[in-house]
């Protein structure tokens, strides 16, 4: 039995060396549909850490209670239940986001990274280290969707945070509002940091 | 047997407290929901009847305006909104949902037009799925401004209302500017909104005349 991670070693793996975007290509669908706008970003980050969070702790206290082979079933219940929460608060409080995420939030659900963290980490892990754990995934995600957003919105729309910071006449560049634009954004993002950070032995080998 | 009982026990004990916690928050916010949705159309009711309210108008103000300056009223399945003057009395103005299927999904909106209905006086889309930058841009200013003023009457044949043509000058009175990059967008709003319209003068209009 390995010895169980410390604190700043999860956050660590889920921030950078294990990071779910960059390393793991997990959550892909999402990062290239919210990360047009800062601010829808940013609301999805807060959902998808809320989830991930609250999922991984619920399924870490259940883990000795949960059948192995109804598990799954039980994950999906616990994280369905967390994002239709996060999706009705969002509604109430945010109604001009939700609008602007439209399905996005809901398809939460959905998120690998999410089910990702129970299967591999909250079912083995005692509830803090896994709350922990989430944090760190998530926060990692989060800082990946914020990097390409801040990439995309003043490219695309001249604006950062709504307020415009490009100059007069510059032309919005209309590919980075849309999906293939995160796709490129994300790719020669991802590239960069593998090539310059190798971690496997793969990358380690190909050299730079 | 035993291990399938537990199974079965623990997924339903599951299931029935999530689907209680979830059915809680939901409960909770439910009134939340529907006064932003109901808020949400008001204010754009108001803004298309050309009614003004202020910029940091609150729920309540807008509750307010609406009960005060619009009255709803049904004719032929079809929901007018009559806009009247600040001293209650005079109609400025009539409001009715267009809509139909964009480039990408529903969308959905509100037109405005004259007592006499013989011309616009404004249009707006507040819901839909159009690709930020490019089909959404229906929401934009310079978009729906143009529709003001466009003169209204029933049209023969093939004929439309209004045109959306590629941005340029040589354009006709009833030809207004497309949206560069969204052309299915663009042709989408022509037709359903030609559509509405043309209903809402055929059919709707002679029965509000009529009284």
């Amino acid at each position: 039995m390995p010895k169980p991670l410390s604190g700043s070693q999860i956050f660590l793996q889920g921030l950078w060396n294990d990071n779910p975007v960059l390393r793991q290509i997990l959550g892909i669908c999402s990062t290239l549909a919210v990360t047009n706008l800062l601010v829808n970003t940013l609301v999805m980050n807060a959902g998808l850490i809320f989830t991930v969070c609250m999922s991984n702790l619920t399924v870490s206290i259940l883990r000795n209670y949960t059948p192995m082979r109804i598990r799954m079933m039980a994950q999906t219940l616990i994280i369905a239940s967390y994002v239709i929460i996060v999706d009705i608060v969002i509604g109430a409080y945010l109604p001009d986001i939700s609008e602007a995420l439209g399905p996005y939030v809901g398809l939460i659900i959905t998120n690998c990274i999410v089910m990702g963290r129970c299967e591999a980490f909250a079912r083995n892990n005692r509830p803090w280290p896994s709350f922990v754990d989430g944090l760190a995934m998530s926060l990692g995600y989060a800082a990946v969707l914020l990097i390409i957003a801040v990439i995309r919105e003043p490219l695309g729309f001249g604006t950062l945070f709504g307020y415009r910071i490009m100059p007069e006449g510059f032309t919005p560049w209309t590919i980075m509002i849309m999906a293939p634009g995160a796709f490129f954004t994300l790719g020669l993002f991802a590239w960069f940091v593998r090539a310059k950070f190798p971690q496997t032995a793969e990358e380690k080998k190909q050299g730079h | 047997m035993k291990k399938r009982l537990y199974s079965m026990v623990f997924m339903f004990v599951l299931t029935f407290f999530f689907a209680a916690v979830v059915s809680a928050v939901k409960v909770h916010n439910e009134e939340r929901i529907q006064t932003n949705q109901q808020v949400k159309l008001q204010r754009i009711i108001l803004a298309v009847l050309g009614i003004p309210l202020h910029e940091r108008a609150t729920n309540r103000e807008v509750l307010e305006t609406f009960e005060r300056r619009v009255k709803p009223i049904e004719v032929k399945q079809q929901t007018l909104y009559v806009g009247y003057a600040e001293n209650g009395k005079q109609i400025t103005a009539y409001a009715f949902a267009v809509g139909g299927a964009g480039f990408w999904g529903p969308v959905y909106g509100m037109v405005s037009v004259d007592p006499e209905a013989s011309r616009i006086l404004g249009i707006a889309f507040y819901r839909h799925s159009e690709t930020p930058g490019l089909g959404a841009r229906i929401t934009e200013p310079w978009f729906t401004k143009q529709f003001a003023g466009l003169p209204l009457f029933p049209v023969e044949g093939d004929k439309k209302i209004f045109y959306l043509k590629p941005a340029g000058p040589g354009k006709g009175p009833n030809e207004l500017d497309a949206i560069t990059g969204a052309t299915g967008t663009s042709r989408a709003v022509e037709t359903f909104v030609n559509r509405d319209l043309d209903r809402f003068l055929r059919e709707t209009w002679k029965l509000v005349k009529k009284g």
